[in-house]
């Protein structure tokens, strides 16, 4: 790690004071929570900056408030472990809860947060690397595009190939949340699904549209009662690893046969960000069974674009769906 | 003490075994005093220590707990890494970041920075591997240590490069080795008759294998702290698998005459730590220089880098059998893929007999660093090939994969064979002899593979053992412990041999001048120091029996050490432990002991078995139980013998689901030198795991640890055909290459 | 960092041999961090820690005095900064990918090399040192010596502060959990089997004690 001087706020206006304005010089301050990507970033040199701002003296941003309508409004810093193992978010955000759990490991996830896990930077290996000046670090190549590509993205990608590595995010997603980011001109709201961006659609260099200075401050997830969930996440290693790929489900079901009234469907794990595929989600609709299982794992994978080394997400996506759909129906 | 029974006095009885006499003692049992007859060494009679009938020692050969246990469960075991000295600069390396290059080194910026007291040059020029150290910078804090190492500008010249087999055997590819990038290929056997013997086979199936590098991985990276040299002598802190020997490597460095190497606990070796090697020679360059005493521990990622290697292998194997399964003949090539190194391999067919076999091998290089030792060299790359091409060819004569193996081997593994089967559940298993085929979305296989090692010991130990007036035991011996369990079983060989318990015996090890002992390489370091720990007690046991016998006027052959003491038979009198040493002189006891080729033996056999669970669906292989039965002579410690089983099976499980080094081919950089990456197997991966010794070996010591790491790999791969009919022939057994193996068998 | 400009080798794909050139292994160094000893309020009410800073961490239930910068691990203040250094808990991946350098942080585990020391300002550290009471060794130590459930023991630290924070907070842990709870912790010597007898037998122990 390069020294920095650390800034230690203690109400969110401080802490967007210290913050660069100007986006080329963005990662020159960092925001600082948990640190359990942040702290790498550094020691590999990725990030260089100044000064790290911290936002643990910051009261408010740690709590997880269940809404009279029964929405969660969570706190940036709020950790992982806090959320996986939080009653209402367990009994009617399943999903969301599984999704926590699923995080790296019992160290990462009592120091992980909500906020952190949701800004992680990619796990690609060519991005992890100092010395390939990849489009991610401001670089004119996304080497994974005709390299060792067996990680990167089947959907969604160019001209970089990185898959967004949260786990929260798809279950996030898939339950309709919605962000609040906090700029020094105020506050702005927007669909988590709409914070996320594709390389080709936005700065190739970040995930986000997080401006340089503005906070992550809380997530919304809207109630939704009457639906289960459920996160499968596949690991190639299932004690500590990020997905290969993941499914968050969220369904609204009744009767028998059971029929499925309506759902989403989000990819983690595949593409640059949380895929979202509202036809696969559709093709759910219907009395449930292996049948519409199936042909939303087809649309699930619809346009995908495996490289040399990755095709085989495309059956393993569709395996996942096959699995959590058997999960959610034995619920 | 109670009247004794008079036939304690007679003491040798007429049916003993040679070097062996039958006495009486008094004993207590459960509260009450009586004589059990015991055998014992008839020290006179064969004038040699004996290990004596299993079924009399008391801790040898029993389930022990470890000496240094709690020494390491408190973080107060002190590693290489922890020490620290006054005045010690932190130092480390800078490596080249590309596999081939010209390069320059500038570190007048890393001097200048603050806390930085040295940055030099190690290696500029000709670069010749990914990762190779070309400076290092000492520094006051760790910090300062970083900003020292990113201050060295280096130029570099990048040149053409070969980091793949491929690479390295194109036409136009840059030389690696000037003696060229293939080595003669070695040839054995008669491609003639091997021709004419496949002509003769019921079937024959041919395929190639392969295997990638793998890492030793030690969580104690290489390195070392040297103290500033005085005069004549140093003392250095090293992390190695050659204690005594090791010394002799910094001598020169350090221009000094006597160098105590010390070594109390080190974090794994793996066949890695046999030398002092760069880091050793630099370190010692900069203590002398500096006069300060120097930790250079290498960087995770140097550890990946410039600390070795398995080799990967590729072979290709023709192999035939007849009806029966008894295997015909066989034809393999096989590179080796040792970086700069050339590899090891312990050819083919391995442990099997083939009524005629040809082989030729040769080392393919590359611009990696050399391979080096990797516990049991060549034989897990060898076991791959074998062990599959075997399955395929069980499968095509339809022979029982049990049985096959059965018919090429000899009786020790027959045995193995049928006691692992049993324990798998091979005997229930529904589909032996061809995959299961169904539309189940989660499938059950059974795989087989087979070891052997040799674990013999070599007379390179000596050991000393005290016994001290005040009733201390101390044993002596400058060997080392790469987690076996050293310390406990010294301990208890020299406890059980004069009747005292593990607490009453403290064992020394880890220090050049405790005394000459081997490295610990090729599993021989319990065939080597047990026995000379055995032979340093029973002669400390003999003098001591002698000085007693003058004292109690007796005869030393009448002198018995038990768990309650020392018992004289001619005089009937029992002292206690404490107060028989009392009678010693002030100087006490001193002896020493040396290898006797008697207490050790040589050659081990292994069967593994594993059991796992394929999700058609997702790619996803569980593996759900795994058995090794090992023989290994007398075991030592139980409990050790099994940690040690447990370890190489699981060794060989990350290496069959996980582990390979990645270097972009194209760009020549690591691509997973560190632990995310590089992925080890770790608690969710491992299964039910049961590990048998194989008591009805009635040898001496033989050291157990390579022969566990050699098969498990190969079972859980034939294991995942015999589930679900997808045959992978190359590791890691990765769930890419399991789905796209399925959905070929779908399309047929 | 990776800058294409600075780093002088060309690593794209077409480009990468034909460069030659001056790498940066790191690049100039900044203004000088250990010159200024900086720590406090300024006036806008914002603390600002850099350079060299004194701390006072609580290890072990003890408070203990220690210079550091903001830069700094917990894990290097451990092991390097705090006299006498407490150098059981191990550093071996640096990344947070291994476990052995497991702390419990106010008796949640963490790794110790992901934490700045100057963060654990007013939190409960506990390393391996300080988990026995005394003498008496924490159950899942004493069950790990008992089971032999340790080889080189590198790692052992590690596991032991990672099971022994899942068993303080669920004495009732079943072993699926007692794998999760290990689950970010790699052993090389491969003692996993016996991990598992002696966090099960650790369990019990503490079910026993419960009683």
């Amino acid at each position: 790690m390069k020294a920095f001087e650390l800034a230690r706020p203690v109400t969110l206006d401080q802490a967007l004071q210290e913050l660069e304005k100007d986006s080329a010089k963005r990662d020159r301050t960092k925001l600082f929570a948990g640190g359990q990507d942040l702290v790498t970033e550094l020691k590999e040199h990725l990030v260089e900056p100044d000064k790290l701002v911290d936002l643990k003296r910051i009261p408010g941003l740690d709590r997880i408030e269940v809404q009279p309508d029964g929405s969660l409004v969570i706190g940036c810093l709020v950790t992982l472990a806090t959320l996986a193992e939080h009653a209402e978010t367990k009994n009617f955000f399943t999903a969301l809860a599984e999704a926590a759990r699923s995080v790296g490991s019992a160290q990462i996830r009592s120091q992980g947060t909500v906020g952190g896990n949701l800004n992680q930077r990619p796990r690609c290996w060519y991005y992890r690397h100092e010395l390939a000046p990849c489009l991610k670090k401001g670089g004119s190549e996304c080497y994974a595009y005709a390299g060792l590509n067996k990680y990167n993205a089947i959907l969604g990608g160019g001209p970089s190939y990185i898959v967004h590595p949260s786990d929260l995010a798809p279950a996030l997603v898939a339950f309709d949340a919605e962000v609040t980011l906090r700029g020094a001109k105020g506050e702005r709201k927007l669909a988590l699904e709409e914070f996320y961006t594709l390389p080709a659609e936005a700065d190739v260099t970040r995930e986000t549209v997080l401006a340089p200075d503005e906070i992550l401050t809380h997530v919304r997830v809207p109630a939704k009662p009457g639906w289960s969930s459920t996160y499968v996440k596949f690991k190639e290693r299932g004690s500590y690893d990020f997905a290969l790929a993941s499914v968050a489900v969220a369904v609204r079901a009744a009767g028998s046969p059971r029929t499925i009234q309506d759902a989403r469907l989000v990819l983690g794990g595949v593409a640059p960000k949380p895929w979202n595929v509202p036809k696969a989600a559709e093709a759910l609709l219907g009395i449930d069974g292996v049948k519409t299982w199936t042909a939303a794992g087809n649309r699930a994978v619809a346009g995908a674009e495996p490289l040399a080394h990755n095709a085989y997400k495309v059956p393993l996506v569709k395996g996942l769906i096959l699995q959590a759909m058997e999960a959610l129906a034995k619920r | 003490m109670s009247a004794l029974d008079p036939r304690a006095q007679d003491a040798a009885q007429p049916d003993t075994k040679p070097g062996k006499k039958k006495i009486l003692v008094p004993r207590v049992e459960n509260g009450h005093e009586t004589m059990v007859e015991i055998e014992v060494d008839d020290a006179e009679g064969s004038g040699r220590p004996q290990w004596g009938p299993r079924d009399a020692l008391r801790l040898v050969n029993h389930e022990l707990v470890r000496v240094d246990a709690v020494d390491k469960v408190t973080g107060c075991a002190r590693y290489t890494h922890d020490v620290r000295l006054p005045g010690m600069l932190y130092a480390r390396f800078l490596g080249c970041p590309i596999a081939h290059a010209e390069v320059t080194v500038d570190v007048a910026a890393a001097k200048k920075v603050p806390g930085v007291v040295e940055a030099r040059v190690v290696r500029d020029g000709e670069v010749k591997f990914l990762g190779q150290p070309v400076a290092v910078v000492a520094a006051k804090t760790r910090e300062a240590l970083e900003d020292g190492l990113r201050a060295i500008v280096l130029g570099i010249k990048p040149l053409p490069f070969a980091v793949t087999r491929e690479q390295s055997l194109a036409a136009n590819a840059p030389e690696v080795n000037r003696r060229g990038n293939a080595s003669k290929p070695n040839e054995e056997g008669d491609p003639a008759a091997v021709a004419k013997a496949f002509e003769g086979c019921a079937a024959v199936i041919e395929a190639t294998y392969e295997v990638p590098i793998q890492h030793h991985a030690c969580l104690e990276t290489h390195g070392a702290v040297v103290d500033v040299p005085t005069n004549d002598s140093a003392t250095v802190y090293h992390s190695t698998q050659a204690t005594y020997a090791s010394a002799n490597e910094f001598k020169g460095p350090l221009k000094v005459k006597e160098v105590e190497v010390v070594n109390e606990h080190m974090g794994g070796g793996f066949g890695s730590k046999f030398e002092a090697g760069v880091e050793g020679r630099v370190a010692s360059e900069l203590a002398r220089d500096l006069k300060a005493p120097i930790h250079l521990m290498l960087s995770r990622r140097d550890e990946f880098l410039c600390a070795g290697n398995r080799s990967g292998c590729v072979q290709t194997v023709k192999l035939g059998g007849d009806v029966q399964g008894k295997l015909v003949a066989m034809q393999s090539s096989i590179d080796r893929l040792g970086g700069l190194g050339g590899g090891s391999h312990a050819g083919l067919p391995y442990i099997y007999e083939v009524a005629t076999s040809v082989r030729t091998m040769r080392s393919v290089y590359t611009h990696l660093d050399a391979n080096r030792a990797m516990r049991a060299p060549g034989h897990p790359q060898a076991s791959f090939g074998m062990e599959s091409a075997l399955d395929e060819l069980a499968y095509a004569l339809g022979v029982d994969l049990v049985e096959i193996r059965k018919r090429n081997v000899g009786d020790v593994h027959r045995r193995q064979l049928d006691r692992v089967a049993r324990e798998i559940g091979w005997n229930e298993h529904p589909h032996k002899s061809k995959p299961d085929l169904s539309d189940a979305t989660t499938k059950v296989g059974i795989g087989f593979g087979l070891s052997v090692w040799g674990g013999g010991g070599h007379p390179e130990c000596r050991v000393t053992v005290e016994i001290s007036p005040d009733g201390g035991v101390r044993a002596s011996v400058g060997s080392q412990d790469l987690g076996t369990g050293v310390r406990t079983y010294v301990t208890a060989i020299v406890a059980e041999e004069l009747g005292l318990s593990m607490s009453g015996v403290t064992a020394r090890i880890g220090r050049t001048s405790y005394g000459p002992a081997n490295a610990s390489g090729g599993s021989m370091t319990s065939a080597s120091l047990a026995p000379a720990v055995k032979h340093a007690a029973f002669n400390a046991r003999k003098a001591f029996a002698e000085s007693l016998a003058k004292t109690l006027k007796s005869d030393a052959s009448e002198i018995v050490f038990d768990v309650q003491g020392v018992y004289d038979a001619r005089s009937k009198r029992r002292l206690a432990w404490k107060d028989a040493c009392a009678t010693l002189g002030p100087a006490g006891i001193s002896a020493t002991g040396e290898w006797q080729a008697h207490l050790a033996s040589n050659g081990i056999h292994g069967v593994q078995s594993a059991k796992v669970r394929v999700d058609t669906r997702t790619g996803k292989l569980e593996v759900l139980k795994m058995v090794c039965m090992q023989d290994c002579g007398l075991v030592l410690n139980r409990t050790g013998a099994r940690s040690q089983i447990f370890g190489g099976m699981v060794q060989a499980l990350s290496y069959a689901l996980f582990e390979q080094r990645v270097v972009e081919p194209d760009l020549g950089i690591a691509m997973n030198a560190n632990f995310e990456d590089y992925k080890l197997a770790a608690s969710l991966e491992i299964p039910e795991m049961v590990a048998i010794l194989d008591d009805e070996d009635t040898r001496g010591v033989i050291g157990v640890a390579e022969a566990t790491v050699v098969p498990g790999h190969s079972a859980i791969a034939n294991a995942v055909h015999n589930a679900c009919g997808v045959r992978l022939r190359s590791l890691p057994l990765n769930p890419d290459k399991l789905l796209l193996g399925l959905a070929g068998l779908k399309k047929g | 960092m990776g800058d294409p400009k600075r780093s002088g080798v060309d690593l794209s794909r077409r480009g990468f041999l034909k460069s030659a050139g001056g790498l940066a292994a790191g690049g100039a160094l900044g203004e000088s961090t250990l010159a200024v000893a900086n720590s406090g309020l300024l006036g806008d009410g914002v603390e600002r820690l850099s350079g060299e800073v004194e701390i006072e961490l609580t290890l072990n239930g003890a408070k203990r005095k220690v210079k550091v910068e903001p830069r700094t691990t917990l894990l290097s203040a451990l092991r390097e900064r705090v006299e006498p250094s407490l150098s059981g808990t191990k550093e071996v991946c640096d990344m947070g990918s291994c476990g052995a350098c497991t702390v419990h942080v106010d008796q949640k585990p963490a790794y110790a090399c992901l934490l700045l020391a100057v963060d654990c300002v007013g939190k409960s550290i506990t390393t391996i040192e300080g988990l026995a009471k005394g003498d008496e060794l924490h159950p899942v130590q004493k069950a790990f010596c008992e089971h032999d459930a340790l080889m080189c023991g590198f790692c052992t630290p590690g596991f032991v502060m990672a099971l022994s924070a899942c068993l303080d907070v669920e004495p009732e842990a079943t072993l699926d959990e007692l794998k999760e709870a290990c689950a970010g912790n790699v052993c090389r010597c491969g003692t996993y089997p016996h991990i598992f007898e002696a966090a099960v037998a650790a369990q019990r122990a503490k079910q026993g004690a419960k009683r």
